[in-house]
């Protein structure tokens, strides 16, 4: 029931907030609203009632459960999920309608956002408290499916839609290789069970492989150089989005996965040293980036790459207390960037600017905004009094674990976070006033505030806090120790290394004109040679290249005939090479009794061979009847006359057939066709080729199994003994009338379709036109598309 | 039992080939005998699982003198299938206003020559009933009448006929050399007889349904017709025509064949990748969407070649998944593309991501099973070179299936007319079915396990 509880609420919003948006856009708002502070309060009642599990059948074929928990893990993320949720739906319920409106959109459109919004709260729960893998990824996968509608909502924006499918790309084909991670260990250890897996698994390089690639679909999903590229497009987004992807909900599943897996990444030193690397480098590069971001977003995002960068690191430390440390600074870090994200949108709805060169100096219009936002930019900047004091100083306790050259580059990240949030905060807030500003609405204001109370308060109470990421840590480390942050007013190394922090950060904002070029170029750099730009020819090279291929592709009907004639004759000549030969292929005896036979089959191969010769369709069509004949003719030698009559019977109709028919065509046409330009020779002696390839094979397969005697007595003696019993006088009578009477059946009903064929295309002209109306619009896309092909070849 | 299923619709469609199929009451009572030939098939389906296979021999002979037929849970899983495809689609068409009076008699016919080859034990019995379905094929992919659908017609008839003849020469040519038509006596027989002459064989075989699935390098037909076609006959031929090439290659090499299928594993890997990589890369710049999904449809027809080459009981239970779960999302996808509306966006939507193989679609578990036989060989090379040929094909999925759905869904929403508000909920519904089995994909890995397990080399 505790589990449970959230669980349902949250997968339940979406569907809620559909059915109450019959009612309208509003009644649908305040719907997601109630919906998700209800999952936060059951989330809160499950953590007080101690957590719990769920296990329940799922597809047993594949040994799949349903299997949930509240740990200690789940809460904390759930908590995120579902609390910031609830502050950023607040602020959507007055944001998107004005949102909407600038564009001129119905404002029935807000249901949609409010649905995928909760839908993603929903995913985010389910994957935090899953704890069998497929079903972990079925709510990666989903929540990845949410972002890509949030990202693309402002769908008529092409800027929008490339970001969309950018990351849909980015992130749905990264996470193929968490599931092939997932599917290597079911293979390794049988089960899909996460806590079954911790418990089985042994170092080996398997092991380190698959989860190897779990994490490297949880570094894409968190947005860590080099695949950080996405995040910083996905800013096209509407603001509440952006606020509560990129701090609360999908950026941190990718850091959620790896503290869930994190008994498997700690199997394998390596591993954890790859991690590192990655976490630095997003650190720097993030951070160094948003020092030089000039639209409010665009620091935001980068910022959100460094920090996840730093939770990696702390993870990668491989020790109990950056494990700890790591869950901390998520908490803190996602109730600080909620907050700014919220304080960039609503500074643009009231300003209309969206860069920091056009903002300045707007606290005499917006004091509170000023003020929350200040709050929370300091947690985010590691000042004391605030939430994000301590996550610093749980880095830093980490870090120094290491040695002090980790410590140093923690100072170094730490110096330039705070930095570039003074950038931000700064550059919005103080300075010369520039902008316009109007008076915020409350609800665009106050969830700012709640942030930023938190945050504060955290930086007085911390415990609350500091007891979820602890319990959140026991999920990888059973034997934890207990971290306690604190103020501490003596000269241990962790305040030594934060007043350091803050020389640093001070050294570098006073430098700015010094740094800026050179950062910059750093950033024009990356744009022109990075990541991004790999994307985007990649995306490029492949069309090309498919339209290349496309080219390729055979448009007449004589090649679509030889591209399976010739294919046929490879493969029978390949499994000619492959098979032993050796006493396969028989030639019989051939005594004077069957020289009439070979004649006949002269006869045949003769025609065959002439009608290849002729262009005038009526010798064509004699030349080709002549091979029947001849056909018919060995049947009669062969002993069966009775094939040998259908034969002729079938021979005459069809060559009567084909003079009727062209009796039908216009005779210029017929002309044409006989003394016409001829095909070029290289046509022609395509056509020779593939004419021989053809007849190769279906000799090789003809004499291969004519070469075998039967493996058993035939059936068809148990038919002519079974003949009498039919009450019929003759074997094949018996056998078309009541052995195989339901093939002759259906070949009746072949005849009548073949009938009804015929006669809807007689009845053509009598057609209603009316038809070609409804794909009219298709049609012409198609034909236009055809008619661009012909020129183009 | 056995026979219901079989008679309803062939019964029916001969009276309803000579009404006229325009009036709406024609439709419906088509759909009607559709639907009840459905049912009758599902019962057939439920007591197949629950009591194993279902076995008659017609006239009363014995076996291999007369016909038998025989419903087991491969064929039954096919035939469910294939004939729930032309249901929706006739209802599709219904909805929307035939304008050909033979339509609804074909597609019983067609649902005739469906139920037979699925359900039948002899394989001469197998190409009649072939030839049935294929024969009203040919009449339908001509639907519509205009210059553009009748080239289709005519480019699908030449080569499927082309295609039909290999069959028929393959099938006498078993005969020869086991001296039966009997697929349970072909498949004892050709066991055991000599290696060159039953390789040649089933290489023959196996084009003739690698030309009907659309696999590489005998797709050329493929990507006009489906172009070209309307919406529901590209729907049925793809989601249900095209079940004949996977069920053939199934059936004809896992249960008939399984020497020369193990045999031959290497070429059809090399084959199956050919084509997955071949059709994905088409159909990345592609314009229209149902010409995207022609290619879609070459590059999955690669898949199942590829677990069948990778064979075993995981293998055979990973094609047969997997074929399935293509004809539902074709299906789906195709029935969409001929439409407008924000229901249809959903739907195409939900096809789409079922294509891309992301959860919660039944393409999802299609996907996951081949990753899973991509991971079992012993030897470590092939399966990472599995793997990643799978990852490979699965992001060119991801880039084709989004690219169109966002130029045809997003960049052009709201522009054309919307459609009848009927087959856009039959189209959502189908959709629904996908999510539904990706949800509660039990049902679909259970029958896919057991369909295996009736094959003679899918037996652990």
């Amino acid at each position: 029931m505790t589990v449970l509880l959230p669980l349902l609420l949250a997968l339940g919003a979406a569907p809620v907030v559909l059915v109450a948006g019959v009612l309208g856009a509003r009644p649908a708002a305040w719907a997601s609203i109630v919906m998700a502070a209800l999952a936060c309060g059951a989330t809160l009642w499950g953590r007080w009632a101690g957590g719990g599990a769920l296990d329940v059948a799922w597809a047993p074929s594949w040994g799949l459960r349903l299997t949930f928990a509240l740990d200690g893990l789940a809460v904390l993320y759930a908590l995120l999920a579902t609390g910031i949720g609830v502050a950023v739906l607040l602020y959507s319920a007055r944001y998107l309608p004005l949102h909407l409106e600038h564009q001129g959109r119905p404002a029935r459109d807000a249901i949609r956002f409010y649905a995928l919004i909760v839908l993603f709260m929903g995913a985010m729960v389910g994957l935090v408290m899953a704890q069998d893998l497929l079903l972990i990824f079925v709510f990666w996968d989903l929540t990845a499916i949410a972002s890509y509608y949030l990202i693309g909502y402002d769908r008529h924006k092409a800027e929008s839609r490339a970001a969309a499918l950018m990351a849909l790309l980015v992130t749905g084909i990264s996470a193929v290789l968490l599931l092939i991670g997932l599917l290597l260990l079911q293979a390794l250890y049988g089960t899909f069970a996460l806590p079954a897996i911790v418990e089985r698994a042994t170092p080996g390089p398997a092991q380190t492989l698959a989860a190897g690639l779990i994490a490297a679909g949880a570094l894409v999903k968190s947005a860590q150089v080099p695949a950080h590229f996405w995040l910083p497009r996905a800013m096209a987004a509407p603001t509440p989005v952006s606020a509560y992807l990129h701090s609360a909900a999908m950026v941190a599943a990718g850091v959620f996965l790896l503290g869930r897996i994190y008994p498997l990444l700690r199997l394998s030193p390596f591993l954890l040293d790859l991690l590192l690397v990655v976490g630095l480098l997003s650190m720097i590069f993030g951070s160094v980036l948003a020092l030089t971001r000039d639209v409010l977003k665009q620091i935001l995002a980068y910022s959100t790459i460094a920090q996840y960068g730093y939770v990696v690191v702390m993870l990668s430390l491989g020790t109990s207390a950056g494990v700890v440390g790591a869950a901390f600074y998520v908490i803190a870090h996602a109730l600080a960037k909620s907050a700014l994200f919220l304080t960039a949108g609503t500074v643009t709805e009231v300003t209309g600017e969206d860069r920091l060169s056009r903002l300045g100096g707007q606290w005499r219009g917006l004091p509170v905004l000023a003020a929350a936002s200040g709050v929370a930019a300091a947690g985010l900047g590691a000042l004391p009094l605030t939430i994000g004091f301590f996550k610093d100083e749980l880095f830093f306790k980490a870090a120094l674990e290491r040695g002090w050259p980790f410590a140093a580059l923690a100072t170094l990240g730490a110096a330039l976070t705070l930095a570039y949030v003074w950038h931000f905060w700064s550059g919005i807030f103080l300075g010369p006033l520039r902008g316009e500003a109007g008076r915020p609405p409350l609800p665009l204001v106050a969830p700012i505030v709640a942030l930023g109370l938190l945050v504060a308060v955290g930086g007085v109470a911390v415990a609350p806090a500091a007891d979820l990421a602890e319990a959140a840590g026991r999920v990888a480390f059973a034997d934890l120790q207990p971290v306690e942050p604190a103020y501490h007013l003596d000269a241990r190394p962790e305040n030594l290394l934060a007043l350091a922090t803050y020389a640093l950060a001070a050294t570098i904002i006073a430098a700015r004109p010094r740094w800026f070029r050179l950062a910059a170029a750093t950033a024009r750099l990356g744009e022109r040679v990075g990541p991004e730009r790999w994307y985007a020819a990649g995306l490029v090279r492949l069309n090309r290249s498919s339209r290349a291929l496309l080219a390729l592709e055979v448009r007449d009907l004589r090649s679509r005939i030889a591209t399976v004639l010739v294919p046929t004759a490879v493969l029978v000549a390949i499994g000619l090479w492959a098979t032993p030969t050796e006493g396969a292929f028989r030639v019989g005896r051939i005594t004077v009794t069957d020289l009439p036979t070979v004649l006949g089959l002269l006869l045949a191969a003769v025609g065959a061979l002439v009608a290849t010769v002729p262009r005038r369709p009526l010798t064509l069509i004699l030349a080709l009847s002549s091979v029947g004949y001849s056909l018919a003719a060995v049947f009669a030698f062969l002993g069966a006359p009775d094939v040998a009559l259908v034969a002729v019977l079938i021979e005459t109709i069809l060559t009567l057939l084909f003079l009727g028919v062209l009796a039908l065509f216009p005779a210029e046409l017929l002309k044409d066709q006989a003394v016409g330009p001829a095909p070029r020779p290289s046509l022609r002696w395509r056509n020779v080729g593939v004419g021989l390839g053809a007849g190769a094979f279906a000799f090789a397969v003809g004499w291969a199994t004519l070469s075998q005697p039967a493996a058993q007595e035939s059936v068809a003696v148990q038919h002519i003994r079974l003949t009498p019993a039919a009450h019929a006088k003759d074997v094949v009578t018996a056998i078309l009338a009541d052995f195989r009477g339901l093939d002759t059946m259906g070949e009746i009903t072949v005849i009548a379709i073949a009938l009804l064929g015929i006669a809807a295309l007689l009845g053509r002209r009598e057609r209603p036109m009316a038809s070609d109306e409804r794909r009219a619009t298709s049609d012409e896309r198609a034909s236009g598309e055809e008619k661009r092909r012909r020129e183009g070849r | 039992m056995l026979v219901l299923p079989l008679a309803i619709v062939w019964l029916a469609a001969v009276p309803l080939a000579l009404l006229d199929g325009r009036r709406r009451w024609v439709g419906w009572l088509a759909v009607a005998a559709l639907g009840a030939g459905f049912l009758a098939m599902l019962r057939l389906a439920v007591a197949v699982f629950a009591r194993g296979p279902v076995e008659l021999v017609a006239g009363g002979w014995p076996a291999e003198v007369g016909i038998t037929l025989r419903a087991d849970a491969l064929g039954v899983t096919f035939a469910v299938l294939s004939i729930g495809v032309l249901l929706a689609a006739l209802a599709y068409e219904t909805l929307g206003g035939v304008h050909e009076r033979a339509l609804p008699a074909l597609v019983l016919f067609l649902a005739t020559g469906l139920t037979g080859l699925f359900l039948t034990g002899d394989a001469f019995n197998f190409y009649v009933f072939f030839e049935i379905a294929m024969t009203s094929s040919f009449v339908l992919a001509g639907y519509g009448r205009r210059t553009r659908e009748l080239r289709a017609a005519l480019i699908f008839t030449v080569v499927n006929l082309l295609g039909s003849t290999l069959f028929l020469s393959g099938i006498a040519a078993l005969y020869h050399v086991t001296g039966t038509l009997d697929m349970r006596g072909i498949a004892t027989w050709a066991g055991v007889a000599d290696q060159n002459s039953v390789l040649l064989i089933a290489t023959i075989i196996f084009v003739a349904f690698g030309i009907k699935v659309g696999l590489f390098p005998f797709h050329f037909w493929l990507p006009p017709v489906y172009r070209d076609t309307w919406p529901a006959v590209a729907a049925i031929l793809s989601g249900a025509l095209a079940n004949i090439g996977s069920y053939g290659l199934i059936r004809f090499g896992a249960d008939l064949l399984p020497r020369e299928l193990r045999f031959a594993a290497p070429a059809l890997l090399i084959l199956g990748a050919a084509s997955v990589l071949y059709g994905a890369l088409q159909a990345v710049a592609v314009r229209t969407a149902s010409e995207a999904l022609a290619y879609s449809a070459i590059s999955n027809a690669g898949y199942i070649l590829i677990a069948l080459g990778i064979g075993g009981p995981a293998g055979y239970a990973a094609a047969i998944l997997f074929a399935v779960v293509n004809s539902l999302n074709k299906t789906v996808l195709f029935l969409a593309a001929g439409l407008r509306g924000w229901l249809v966006s959903a739907a195409f939507a939900i096809g789409a991501f079922s294509v891309a193989g992301v959860p919660p679609s039944a393409g999802f578990f299609g996907k996951a099973a081949l990753f899973r036989g991509g991971i079992a060989p012993d030897d470590p090379a092939l399966s990472v070179a599995l793997v990643a040929l799978l990852f490979v094909g699965g992001a060119l999925a991801f880039v084709y299936m989004f690219q169109i759905y966002q130029r045809d869904f997003w960049e052009r929403e709201g522009a054309g007319q919307t459609s009848g508000i009927g087959s856009r909920i039959l189209v959502l519904g189908l959709a629904g079915l996908v999510v539904a089995f990706g949800v509660w994909p039990e049902p679909l890995l259970a029958v896919s396990q057991q369909a295996a397990g009736v094959l003679n080399g899918g037996r652990p």
